[in-house]
């Protein structure tokens, strides 16, 4: 019996793909013993002598002296008489993966930006060197690095130097016109009669859920609004104090839209910009606690709201809810009502 | 005074003595471990007390020995294996980092290596540069070697029993200096484990963190226990454990007193201490950080033979104390 | 298992394992050639007397060491040819999940403690094994399969004279194949005698034609006897021949073309298939038979192999420890 056998271009090394042939040492009919000499072949290394795997005779050629092969391609066939252990798995190969060209995403580009009021402090540093959490601080705290006096060795910004730092004044004054125009709104509403409910609910909720509930709730009460809509106010804070953004509707945007215009209002906000459609139409208020690690505060209505709630830190799993109401426009039956309802929907 | 303060070299002897009631398959093989009862006097009496089929004297030949150890412990085995000095561990190294550490994975699981190798290290006896040498990093490089460095008796005792216990190949490295000193705390009785890989907060303090490995870790205390006094106050934590290395107890730290100094013995270049380092630069606790970290490690150079060239070699007290002042005063 | 010559069945067995262990390498050169496996090969084509007529010698319960030219080894000691081409392959179902490769193989439960990628890597292994066969009393011997390169090896050394003085039941068994990569024999050795290095360890040095699987079978009974009687190691060298090149980047220059000729005509195979039907103990048709039996075996397990799913790096990281239970 005969067996039809292609010696194909051989892996000769861990990194060859492919290999030129170089020259036959056998032609059609010739008669081989295994171990002779076939061809040779060259790779970028080296270049090897092919033997023939058992005894048999030269039936055809298949490449041609100068060819280029890919590796486990035939160059020439033999007629075997006995079988001889080959494997070809064609199409079945996994091709080769075409290495990637993987073009490196553009760095992100971020021009520092230049101070909008040009007043007042010093550049003391052109370049800066702090140590990390004076980086961090400052940051939070609207101080330029540039402007704080260096102390520590080898001129680098210390915790002392920034905690002794003179705030921006621009900063300072929006810091202080903030705190003013809350501390006066809720001083306007101190003489009203309220009355606050605490509940303990399952902490699995972010604000975009949280503002839509409660605006699902007040949907069914327009009696405790004076607008046609509803208006949730978010307490977020910023560099500047405590900023105000309005979600107005919220219970009627798809969930996902409504948590990408929190997530990117409550960014504009830290930065000290919201946008002015959202500064006014607020009629309620929600201020989450959780961010400072606090449980509760004291309740408070602002002007023109007659409920407000607040998001308070219970426990690893839970969260505590509180409502406050007029109760000149609800009573403590209601309020309880209200409170159920944003619970019981969350 | 009690009778617990036992020296490391008996709480080595203590634990080896537990594991060898407790189990029959644990044995110990080494030069000189028998008769003489170990170059440092570790086995001690264990040779009288259990007989040559269980101490084995072995001729000079690390490789060998270590490589029977493997052999052994693939077979049903848990041999102990003390190599003379840490520093002949470089004639072993295949049988350690080739054969020992790769075998449970490269087999893919199919066999493992319960073994432990214990080896003195460490310079101060002026015995000069070929038997000084800290290792760590050597050990601590090659993935698959557990690599325990205890600072005291109590731990060397519990930690050991640990490694003995463990299925996976453990290095030992025992300091010189210790063998013969009782620790500032009595060896607890019975058979009592310390978790491998688990750091210690060994003192709190709201000033300074420290992470010091062995014979640094008592320097660093006497240090901290000078500046309480100045009303400075330090974290001292032993990691115990080199690989795996125990993180938490120092991202905790650092983010409370927001000063790091790193103390190790071994030379600076590439010891194993950086990669505390490493590791706390790139967490979120870096932000926490109001000073530069600090290193303090050993000359970049093998350890003379005079002794005050030996100690000029590795941190001394005074150093780590400066080093201390020094942070705490220029970075608030 | 017993002498070759001694029954039908052993003289099978013999023949049946030379031929899974050729043929297995076969499709390894060629598997390899195509590009399905990675890294390198070492072959042992022409070697397959030494490994067979040693664990015909052997129980499953015995344990070996192997080389980085361990395929025969692990074939003769009894391990699962599927099994060993999926490593190759890089397969989950390979014996070592894909993550040792050609020089990794190991299989507890035929007593295989490894091959190693170093060389003399697992002769203080293979005593450090018989050691603990000694002090567990189990009766077993441990064998390390090495070649002319690794006596040169300190660990060689180390292992040898630990064997002797503790008596270990240990066989040290040399393929000399007379290459150690490239250098030869005669250049890295001052001795001509290999055998001769017993007598500096205080064991007997056996010189025997590792191409004459019943002369090997002779050789190791003889060992393993010494070994199980407790009278210690003993130093078995088997002398051989590789046809193919070190690894597959082998150029074959430090050789020279008459000399593998010269070789091929000392096949180990033909010389057993010539000597059982002279003895009558087989016939042709039964040895032709058990050649294709062989064959279909090496199909097979090539052909379900390829099919096996690869080995993925998820799982990485957990499998370099043991875990330790509670």
């Amino acid at each position: 019996m005969s067996f039809k056998y292609p010696v194909v271009m051989p892996k000769m090394s861990m990194t060859m793909e492919t290999g030129e042939l170089i020259n036959f040492h056998v032609a059609v009919g010739d008669q081989v013993k295994s171990g002779d000499v076939l061809f040779e072949v060259m790779t970028d290394k080296i270049d090897m002598e092919v033997e023939a795997p058992a005894d048999g005779v030269i039936e055809s050629l298949v490449a041609n002296p100068g060819d280029v092969v890919e590796i486990g391609k035939p160059v020439l066939i033999m007629l075997t008489e006995t079988e001889v252990m080959a494997f070809d798995f064609g199409a079945e190969d996994e091709p080769v993966a075409a290495v990637e060209v993987i073009t490196a995403p553009a760095p992100a580009i971020t021009t520092p930006v230049a101070p909008v009021a040009p007043v007042a402090p010093v550049i003391l540093n052109e370049t800066v060197k702090a140590v990390p959490k004076a980086r961090v601080e400052a940051a939070n705290r609207g101080i330029d690095l540039r402007t704080v006096r260096a102390t520590g060795p080898d001129r680098t910004i210390t915790m002392a130097d920034v905690n002794g730092a003179q705030l921006d004044p621009a900063i300072a004054k929006r810091q202080a016109a903030n705190k003013a125009l809350i501390a006066k709104g809720i001083e306007m509403t101190r003489g009203i009669a309220q009355a606050s409910f605490t509940r303990s609910v399952n902490a699995n909720f972010d604000h975009a859920t949280f503002m839509a509930a409660w605006a699902k709730v007040l949907r069914n009460r327009p009696d405790l609004a004076a607008h046609e809509h509803i208006g949730v106010a978010l307490i977020i804070e910023s560099k500047y104090g405590s900023a105000l953004p309005v979600f107005r509707d919220p219970d009627q945007l798809k969930i996902a839209d409504l948590a990408a215009l929190v997530a990117s209002t409550t960014d504009a906000a830290k930065n000290g910009k919201v946008p002015v459609a959202m500064l006014s139409g607020a009629t309620t208020t929600v201020f989450d606690l959780t961010t400072y690690s606090m449980s509760s505060a004291t309740p408070f209505l602002f002007p023109n709201q007659v409920t407000s709630v607040t998001i308070g830190y219970e426990s690893a799993t839970t969260k505590i809810v509180s409502l406050t109401i007029d109760l000149n426009f609800c009573d403590f039956y209601d309020g309880a009502l209200l409170l159920d309802a944003l619970v019981a929907s969350l | 005074m009690s009778d617990r303060m036992l020296t490391m070299a008996e709480a080595v002897r203590e634990a080896m003595s537990i594991a060898f009631d407790e189990r029959p398959e644990v044995f110990l093989l080494g030069e000189d471990v028998g008769i003489y009862g170990g170059a440092f006097g570790v086995s001690g009496d264990m040779y009288h007390r259990y007989g040559s089929e269980r101490v084995l004297d072995t001729p000079i030949a690390e490789l060998g020995i270590v490589g029977a150890a493997v052999g052994a412990a693939l077979s049903g085995m848990r041999p102990i294996v003390e190599i003379q000095f840490s520093d002949f561990t470089a004639q072993a190294m295949d049988q350690i980092a080739n054969q020992a550490a790769k075998i449970h994975f490269m087999l893919g699981g199919a066999l493992h290596v319960p073994m432990v190798l214990r080896t003195p290290q460490g310079s101060g006896t002026g015995a000069a540069a070929q038997h000084s040498q800290n290792l760590e990093p050597w050990f601590a490089s090659v993935p698959g070697l557990k690599v325990v460095v205890p600072s005291n008796p109590a731990d060397a005792k519990g930690l050991l029993l640990s490694a003995i216990d463990d299925p996976n190949p453990a290095i030992f490295l025992e300091h010189k200096l210790l063998y013969k000193i009782p620790g500032r705390d009595p060896v607890p009785e019975g058979a009592t484990r310390i978790p491998l890989g688990v750091s210690k907060v060994v003192r709190e303090g709201k000033d300074l963190t420290i992470v010091a490995t062995g014979i640094m870790v008592n320097k660093s205390w006497e240090v901290a226990e000078k500046l309480a006094a100045d009303g400075i106050t330090i974290t001292l934590i032993d990691p115990r454990t080199i690989s795996p290395l125990d993180m938490g107890p120092v991202f905790e730290s650092v983010e409370k007193t927001g000063r790091l100094m790193v103390v190790q013995e071994g030379p600076a270049q590439a010891g194993f201490i950086n990669e505390v380092i490493a590791q706390l630069a790139g967490s979120s606790s870096f932000g926490s950080l109001i000073a530069p970290i600090k290193r303090l490690a050993g000359m970049n150079i093998p350890i003379p033979y005079a002794p005050q060239l030996e100690k000029a070699a590795v941190p001394q007290f005074d150093d780590i104390e400066a080093a201390a002042r020094e942070i705490v005063k220029n970075w608030r | 298992m017993g002498h070759p010559l001694s029954s039908p069945e052993h003289a099978r067995h013999a023949l049946l394992y030379m031929w899974r262990i050729r043929k297995f390498e076969e499709a390894v050169e060629d598997l390899f050639g195509r590009g399905m496996m990675h890294g390198t090969m070492h072959l042992s084509i022409g070697q397959e007397a030494s490994p067979t007529g040693m664990c015909m010698a052997m129980t499953l319960q015995d344990q070996i060491t192997s080389t980085h030219r361990g395929h025969g080894h692990c074939i003769a000691k009894g391990a699962d040819l599927t099994r060993m081409i999926a490593e190759l392959l890089g397969k989950k179902i390979g014996y070592c999940g894909g993550r040792g490769g050609s020089m990794h193989i190991a299989d507890v439960e035929t007593g295989n403690l490894g091959a190693n990628g170093v060389v003399g890597g697992g002769i203080p292994i293979a005593a450090g094994a018989a050691l603990a066969s000694k002090m567990m009393k189990r009766g077993t011997v441990a064998v390390s399969f090495f070649g002319d390169g690794a006596m040169n090896e300190g660990a060689f050394h180390e292992a040898a004279n630990l064997a002797a003085i503790w008596q270990l039941p240990m066989i040290l068994f040399c393929e000399n194949n007379k290459y150690g990569m490239s250098s030869s024999t005669e250049k890295a050795f001052a001795i001509d005698n290999l055998a001769d290095r017993g007598k500096g360890y205080g064991i007997p040095g056996v010189n025997v034609d590792g191409n004459d699987v019943v002369a090997v079978y002779e050789a190791a009974q003889a060992a393993v006897d010494r070994a199980k009687a407790g009278d210690g190691p003993t130093l078995i060298i088997a002398e051989t021949y590789r046809w193919k090149g070190h690894s597959r980047s082998d150029k074959n220059l430090y050789r020279t073309k008459e000399e593998i000729e010269v070789w091929r005509t000392k096949d180990p195979i033909p010389k057993f298939i010539a000597r059982v039907i002279e003895e009558g103990i087989l016939t042709q048709e039964q040895c032709d038979e058990i050649q294709n039996e062989a064959i279909e075996a090496i199909k097979a397990a090539v052909n379900e192999a390829v099919k096996a799913e690869s080995a993925e790096p998820s799982g990485l990281l957990d499998a370099v420890f043991k875990a330790v239970s509670a």
